[in-house]
C-alpha cells in the first residue's frame, strides 16, 4: 500500500507539468499580453499629456523599447516558450510564484490575502452541506417514496437545476434590495461597523469603549460574538448559493447508498441477531453507506482555494474566483499561473487523500 | 373415522408425549405487490420437536424461506406481513410478542443462518466485532474480555484455525466456507434452542457442504434439545441429515413424512417428481427426469391444487378444488386428491405433523 501511494505521489509530477504546460502555452498564444497592455496604458497617458506631436512619437518609442525589455524579463517573455516554461517551473519549485504585473506585489501575497475568505466560505459550505445532506439523505431513505421524500426531492432538484449565481440574483432582488423585503445585506463580507444586524447592539459589551470620540463604533473593540454574528449575517445568502449545486448530489448519494445497503443480506443478519433497529441502521448500514461519500472528503483540501467567479461578483466578495478572473482578463499571467499551480497541487493531493480515506474506511480496499 | 394417533410413530425417537419446541399453526405470510396480494406462505402448520432436525424442501418460490423468516418476524414490512397464524414457542405466541421481546429471542433463543455467506456478514466490521456484538446484545452484563473468549471458543468449535488471531480479520479475508463457519459460530454463540438454517450450503462447494452440515449436526448433538430447521432444495442433504421432511409447493405444505417415507414411498406427485429429478447411479444414462414447466409466478397460482398445472396425474377435480391435507395409515401427510380414499382428512387447525401437539 505504501508503494502504491508513493507511486501516486510521483505521478503528480507529470500531471502537474501537463496541466501547467497547457495553460502556460495558452498565455503565449493569446493575442495581447501584459506587455502590450502596459505599453498601451503608458502610450495613452503620454498621448493625453503631450497632445500627440511628431517628436514625442520617437520619445515614446524609446521609452517603450526600454520598458518592453524590462517587462518581458519579469515573465521570461523574452525567452523561447520551452525555456521560459522551465524557468517558471524552476521558480515554482523554489516556491517563488513571481510578481503580479498589475500590482507589482508577489503573487503569493496576493493569493494569500484571499485565503481567509476562501476558507470561510469553502469550509462553511463544505461542513454545512455534509451536515445537512447526510441527515437529509438518511431521512429520505427511511421514508423512501413517502411525502417527505418526494417533497424534499423536488426542492433539492429544483435547486440543482438552477445555477448558484441565478439563485443569488433572485435572492438579492427579493431579500436584499428595498423593493421587496430588506432582510439581508446586498454584498460584502461584513459591515463597516460590524453592527449591521438588528439587535447586535446588545452584544456590544460596553458602548463607551467601542464608540470613539465622533460617536462611531470601533470594530476592533467589538466583542467576538458580535463580529462573528455580523460575518454570519453577510454570509448567509452567498453560502446558500455556493451550496445549492452540491446539495442534490450529496443528498441523493447518501439516500441511494443507504437504501442500497438496507436491502443487503448483512442487514437481515444484524436484525436476526436481535440488534436494535437504530444500531442496525446507524452503525451497520450507515458505515457502509458512507463509503462513497468519504471519497469526497479528500477534496476538503481545496477549500483553501474555494471560490466562484459569478457568486463572488454578485455578492461583491473579494475571493479567489474574482482574483483569478481579473488576472485573466487583465493579462496578469503570473497570477493566473500561480492560482493554477496552487489549485492543481491541492486537487492532486485531494485525490490521493480521498483514496487513502477510502482504504481507511473500507477494509476491503487495498491498493497494490 | 378416527385419526390413528399411534400410527404416527415419532420419527426422532423422542418420547411421543414431549411438547414441541416450536409449533406453527396456520401461518400465512402475504406480500402486497402490484396487482394484488402474493400469498407466499398460505396456512402452514408444523411442529419442531426438541432435538429434531426438520427438513423443509421445495423449489425456489415455494415459500420455504418466507416461512422461516416469518418465524423470527424478519419479513420486511412493507411489502410483506404475517396475515394470520400462531407461532408457539416456550408457551408464548411469537406473533403476539412486543418488538422488544421478539428482539430478545432473535439470535438468543432462535438463531438463523442464511444462504449467502459472502454477503451475510457486514463487510466493514471484523468478525470479532460481529460475534462479540451478538453476545453482548443478549448478555449485557458480560465483560468484553469474557465475550471475546466466548467468541474465540465458538470460532474454535467451528474449526477456524488460529481463532483468536482471526477475530481481527474482516469477512473478505475468509473463504466462502470459512465465512459460513463464522455465521454458524455467530448463530450458536448464545446457545439458541432452535437454529434455522436457510440453504446453509447452497452457495458452497460440494466438499465444503458436507463439512458444514457435519459441523452443524455435531454442534447440535452436544446440546440437549437443540433443534434445527433445515431449509433446502437439496434432497441429498435432507436424506443425510433429517429425520422428518416437509415438502412445500405454492406456499402450502404438500407432503410430510419421515425421510424413509418420503424417499421410499412418496405419495404426492410433486414429491415423486422431485425425487425422480435426482440423478442416480442405477438409472444409468437415460435423460434425467424433470418436472414439466416452471414454478408458476406467485400471483398466477391455480385455483385448485397448486401443482395441477405441472402434475402428470392431474384429474379434472384438481383444477377446481384444492385438496386438503390427508393422513395416511403410516402417519404420512399428503395433500392430493388421489390419496383421499385411503387416508383421513386432517382438519385445518390440526397439526400437520406426525406427532400430536397439545396446545399449551
Amino acid at each position: 500500500m505504501a508503494s502504491y501511494f508513493a507511486r501516486r505521489l510521483l505521478l503528480m509530477i507529470p500531471t502537474f507539468i501537463g496541466v501547467t504546460v497547457i495553460v502556460f502555452g495558452i498565455t503565449r498564444l493569446v493575442p495581447g499580453g501584459p506587455v502590450e497592455k502596459e505599453l498601451m496604458a503608458i502610450q495613452s497617458a503620454l498621448a493625453g499629456g503631450e497632445g500627440g506631436a511628431g517628436t514625442t512619437m520617437v520619445g515614446t518609442e524609446l521609452i517603450t523599447d526600454k520598458l518592453r525589455k524590462q517587462l518581458e524579463q519579469s515573465f521570461y517573455l523574452d525567452k523561447p516558450f520551452y525555456e521560459a516554461y522551465l524557468l517558471w517551473l524552476g521558480d515554482v519549485v523554489r516556491l517563488d510564484l513571481g510578481e503580479s504585473f498589475a500590482t507589482k506585489e508577489p503573487v503569493w501575497t496576493r493569493i494569500k490575502e484571499r485565503f481567509p475568505i476562501s476558507l470561510t466560505f469553502g469550509l462553511t459550505g463544505f461542513i454545512l452541506s455534509y451536515l445537512i445532506c447526510i441527515p437529509l439523505g438518511i431521512a429520505k431513505a427511511l421514508r423512501h417514496a413517502g411525502v417527505f421524500d418526494l417533497a424534499t426531492s423536488i426542492v433539492v432538484f429544483v435547486g440543482y437545476s438552477i445555477p448558484g449565481w441565478a439563485i443569488g440574483l433572485l435572492l438579492l432582488v427579493f431579500l436584499a434590495g428595498d423593493k421587496y423585503w430588506d432582510v439581508f445585506p446586498l454584498g460584502g463580507t461584513h459591515s463597516d461597523t460590524f453592527a449591521s444586524l438588528p439587535g447586535l447592539a446588545q452584544l456590544i459589551e460596553d458602548p463607551d469603549v467601542v464608540v470613539d470620540a465622533n460617536g462611531e463604533l470601533v470594530r476592533e473593540k467589538m466583542s467576538l460574538a458580535a463580529r462573528f454574528l455580523d460575518r454570519t449575517y453577510y454570509m448567509i445568502l452567498p453560502i446558500f448559493c455556493y451550496m445549492m449545486g452540491s446539495f442534490a448530489t450529496l443528498t441523493i448519494l447518501t439516500k441511494n447508498s443507504l437504501l442500497d445497503n438496507l436491502s443487503q443480506d448483512y442487514v437481515r443478519t444484524a436484525f436476526a441477531k436481535g440488534l436494535a433497529p437504530m444500531r442496525v441502521i446507524f452503525l451497520h448500514t450507515l458505515r457502509n453507506s458512507l463509503i462513497p461519500l468519504a471519497t469526497g472528503l479528500g477534496h476538503a483540501l481545496s477549500v483553501l482555494m474555494a471560490g466562484s467567479l459569478l457568486i463572488e461578483q454578485i455578492f461583491n466578495i473579494p475571493g479567489i474566483g474574482l482574483l483569478g478572473y481579473n488576472a485573466l482578463v487583465g493579462f496578469d499571467f503570473t497570477v493566473v499561473m500561480g492560482v493554477l499551480a496552487i489549485n492543481t497541487v491541492l486537487l492532486m493531493f485531494g485525490n490521493v487523500f480521498s483514496d487513502m480515506l477510502y482504504a481507511l474506511i473500507d477494509p476491503r480496499i487495498r491498493f497494490e | 373415522m378416527e385419526r390413528d394417533e399411534n400410527a404416527a410413530k415419532n420419527p426422532d425417537g423422542a418420547a411421543g408425549d414431549r411438547a414441541p419446541l416450536l409449533s406453527v399453526r396456520d401461518l400465512a405470510t402475504y406480500f402486497r405487490v402490484e396487482g394484488g396480494v402474493a400469498k407466499a406462505v398460505d396456512g402452514i402448520s408444523f411442529d419442531v420437536m426438541p432435538g429434531e432436525v426438520l427438513g423443509i424442501v421445495g423449489e425456489s418460490g415455494s415459500g420455504k424461506s418466507v416461512a422461516s423468516l416469518s418465524i423470527l418476524r424478519l419479513i420486511p414490512d412493507p411489502p410483506g406481513h404475517i396475515a394470520r397464524g400462531e407461532i408457539r414457542y416456550g408457551g408464548r405466541d411469537l406473533l403476539k410478542l412486543s418488538y422488544q421481546e421478539m428482539r430478545s429471542i432473535r439470535g438468543n433463543e432462535i438463531a438463523m443462518i442464511f444462504q449467502e455467506p459472502m454477503t451475510a456478514l457486514n463487510p466493514v466490521f471484523t468478525i470479532g466485532f460481529q460475534l462479540i456484538e451478538t453476545l453482548r446484545q443478549h448478555h449485557p452484563q458480560m465483560s468484553k474480555q469474557e465475550a471475546f473468549e466466548r467468541a474465540v471458543l465458538r470460532l474454535e468449535q467451528v474449526k477456524i484455525p488460529d481463532a483468536a488471531k482471526r477475530m481481527r480479520d474482516h469477512p473478505h479475508q475468509f473463504s466462502g466456507g470459512m465465512r459460513q463457519r463464522v455465521m454458524i459460530a455467530m448463530a450458536l454463540c448464545c446457545n439458541p434452542q432452535l437454529l434455522i438454517a436457510d440453504e446453509p450450503t447452497t452457495a458452497l462447494d460440494v466438499t465444503t457442504q458436507a463439512q458444514i452440515m457435519e459441523l452443524m449436526l455435531t454442534l447440535r448433538a452436544r446440546r440437549e434439545g437443540g433443534s434445527i430447521i433445515l431449509i433446502t432444495h437439496d434432497l441429498a442433504v435432507v436424506a443425510e441429515t433429517c429425520r422428518r421432511v416437509i415438502v412445500m409447493y405454492g406456499g402450502k405444505i404438500q407432503e410430510v413424512g419421515t425421510v424413509d417415507q418420503i424417499f421410499s414411498s412418496p405419495r404426492h406427485p410433486y414429491t415423486i417428481g422431485l425425487l425422480e429429478s435426482l440423478p442416480s447411479a442405477q438409472r444409468g444414462k437415460d435423460r434425467l427426469h424433470t418436472i414439466p414447466g416452471n414454478v408458476p409466478y406467485i400471483m398466477d397460482l391455480p385455483t385448485g391444487c397448486k401443482f395441477c398445472t405441472r402434475c402428470e396425474k392431474v384429474i379434472d377435480r384438481c383444477h377446481q378444488e384444492e385438496p386438503e391435507l390427508h393422513q395416511l395409515k403410516n402417519g404420512q401427510l399428503v395433500r392430493c386428491h388421489l390419496v383421499e380414499d385411503e387416508a383421513v382428512k386432517v382438519s385445518g387447525d390440526m397439526p400437520s405433523t406426525t406427532t400430536s401437539a397439545p396446545a399449551p
